[in-house]
């Protein structure tokens, strides 16, 4: 504005004042401004030239963000939000809720933090069950207690399974001994575990089961083969022990 | 060795079958001949040969028999041993000890900070007269290798074991180098905790066949230590220690255990056992299928070493924590809680049902 109001400076030729001053070495030194009596030029720039100007995109130094013509319902969604939110966040109440809001939320995350270190499972509180993907397959198919032995161990017979007629005598003996409180029956439990807990509860019939189940294991596991005969004989040593039981006197099993 | 290492339940311990039941005459009991129920296969070649390095070992380690009997059984069935305790439980002595009851070459490496992969594997080197380069072979190019704190060395270098455990070789150079049979990886390491450790990459974790724990030994047992020490100053030499058994030797007796029957209803067992860490609450990570084909071979060997030529549960039991306690991964919270490995696969057995 200074410059447009002084008018322009002399672009070459001298000047009166020029010619009277002496020739200096220092090129550095400003040269005078003109006498403050010359008239004052305003130079107007051509309307053409300024609207020119105002459309280089050089010049444009805000950037106006163009909405997209497609805008999604999120997106909407969200510059609605913004719109109504941030003329509440600037008044003097909306900094108050967003006090409360932001306080409230560290003391959820402490409380959240405790719990945790304490181990108290909030969500059973809301009846939602423990966290845990379903098995594709079912964990126990079998239960000897509700099975009926006599039965199934006349059917395998007639069709000649003598395998499973072993295997289902073998757990028919283990039903007895449940029964009978010599052993604790549990699904996750191995052959070896009743018998160290007959040996504990009953230790007169701990020989005949041992073999029994060297019988079962090397029948069912081995899948050994047997004959009419072997079988018979097997068979037979498992009734033997099945009497024995019944008249022995009611055990205290304990876990071995 | 701590017991509860290897029994999925303290409440029902499963040490391994009663001698008596596995060898007792029949006709004590019943009319049924004890020979009617035994092996099919012939058995006698193999009890006799682990049984010798039993005792060759036996003459130096005192007590720490499932440790003993979890190596054997990880060597007839193909895999790789982690033995983690604290410093001062004979976990190199032991592996050192093992290797010497084979006849077969051995090396060992002291895993460092600084060790490079090239310093495992081996390298190729330049010879100007020929003009070419000539591989020479690192000290894992032997039949038995015993890396002592493999997790003292970054995981850069633990990755250069990733093919010759799992494969069986090692690419150089374009050119793949095949490992001699037996290869048998026996790796010891401290807790993670200790300083200067770095936990070691779980792709590596998984081709361990077992993570064996050794404990403190009893107090019976230390104090046979002691005895030993103080009679003879350091008990039996090592040099005492004889090999007893041949590659070829090993070899056979693998063909035995890769024989072994399994059944139908054992093999849906471990499937199960397996198939439950994936969706347990408490494991951000469960064990793969090789974990499964692991407890599978383990089993295997475990049967024909207690002299059964068939897999019982009880040997799918007595393996599931050294075969997957490396395998998965606790979540965070349960972490954070204080829980281990070892119990939620205790608690995953507990969960599936014998089959029976």
């Amino acid at each position: 504005m200074l410059l447009l109001a002084a008018g322009p400076a002399p672009a070459q030729g001298p000047t009166a004042w020029n010619r009277l001053a002496p020739p200096r070495a220092d090129t550095s030194v400003a040269a005078p401004l003109p006498p403050p009596s010359a008239p004052a030029v305003v130079r107007r720039p051509a309307a053409a030239r300024l609207r020119e100007l105002r459309g280089q995109h050089d010049l444009q130094y805000v950037e106006v963000r163009e909405e997209p013509a497609q805008a999604s319902f999120w997106q909407r969604l969200l510059r609605w939000l913004w719109r109504q939110l941030t003329p509440a966040m600037s008044s003097q109440g909306g900094k108050k809720a967003w006090d409360v809001f932001f306080y409230g939320l560290m003391a959820a995350a402490l409380v959240f933090a405790v719990l945790k270190l304490l181990q108290v499972d909030i969500t059973r509180a809301f009846g939602r069950a423990p966290r845990g993907l379903p098995l594709a397959y079912e964990v126990g198919q079998e239960n000897i207690h509700e099975l009926n032995f006599g039965e199934a161990i006349a059917q395998a017979e007639a069709a000649g399974n003598r395998r499973l007629a072993l295997r289902l005598g073998y757990l028919q003996l283990l039903k007895q001994l449940t029964d009978r409180d010599f052993i604790s029956w549990q699904p996750d439990k191995t052959n070896q575990t009743y018998l160290r807990e007959l040996a504990a509860s009953y230790p007169a019939g701990r020989l005949a089961f041992a073999e029994l189940t060297r019988q079962f294991d090397y029948s069912w596991y081995g899948e050994l083969p047997l004959s009419a005969d072997l079988y018979q004989q097997a068979r037979a040593a498992q009734q033997q022990l099945a009497q024995q039981l019944a008249a022995a006197a009611p055990g205290r099993a304990q876990p071995a | 060795m701590e017991p509860e290492t290897h029994l999925p339940d303290p409440a029902s311990p499963t040490p391994p079958l009663a001698p008596e039941a596995a060898a007792m005459p029949a006709a004590a009991t019943s009319d049924v001949p004890a020979e009617a129920f035994a092996p099919r296969t012939d058995l006698a070649q193999l009890t006799a040969r682990t049984q010798a390095v039993r005792e060759q070992i036996g003459q130096v380690i005192v007590g720490q028999q499932d440790l003993l009997e979890l190596l054997l059984t990880a060597l007839l069935a193909d895999g790789h041993v982690l033995l983690e305790g604290v410093p001062g439980v004979a976990k190199t002595l032991t592996a050192k000890l093992l290797a010497r009851t084979l006849d077969v070459p051995f090396s060992r490496l002291q895993f460092t900070p600084d060790l490079m992969p090239a310093d495992v594997l081996g390298t190729s080197i330049f010879r100007p007269a020929q003009g070419d380069f000539e591989f020479r072979p690192g000290p894992i190019f032997a039949s038995v290798v015993l890396i002592d704190e493999i997790n003292r060395a970054p995981a850069k270098t633990q990755s250069a074991l990733f093919e010759v455990m799992e494969e069986r070789t090692v690419t150089q150079d374009g050119t793949t180098h095949h490992m001699t049979t037996p290869f048998v990886v026996l790796a010891t390491q401290n807790p993670i905790e200790q300083e200067g450790t770095y936990r070691l990459p779980e792709a590596q974790l998984d081709r361990f066949l077992f993570k064996l724990n050794v404990g403190y030994p009893t107090l019976a047992e230390e104090i046979q230590i002691l005895q030993g020490h103080h009679s003879g100053f350091g008990g039996t030499p090592l040099e005492k220690v004889k090999a007893v058994l041949s590659a070829s030797d090993l070899a056979a007796l693998r063909q035995q255990v890769g024989r072994q029957r399994v059944e139908a209803n054992v093999l849906e067992y471990i499937a199960k056992i397996v198939g439950h860490t994936r969706a347990h609450k408490a494991l951000y990570l469960g064990a793969s299928p090789r974990a499964s084909i692991a407890l599978l071979n383990g089993a295997k060997a475990l049967a024909a070493l207690r002299g059964r030529d068939f897999v019982t549960p009880e040997d799918v039991q007595f393996l599931a924590a050294p075969v997957l306690r490396h395998r998965i991964m606790l979540t965070p919270e349960r972490e954070m809680e204080g829980g281990t490995a070892d119990e939620v696969v205790r608690a995953i057995v507990q969960s599936v049902e014998v089959p029976r």
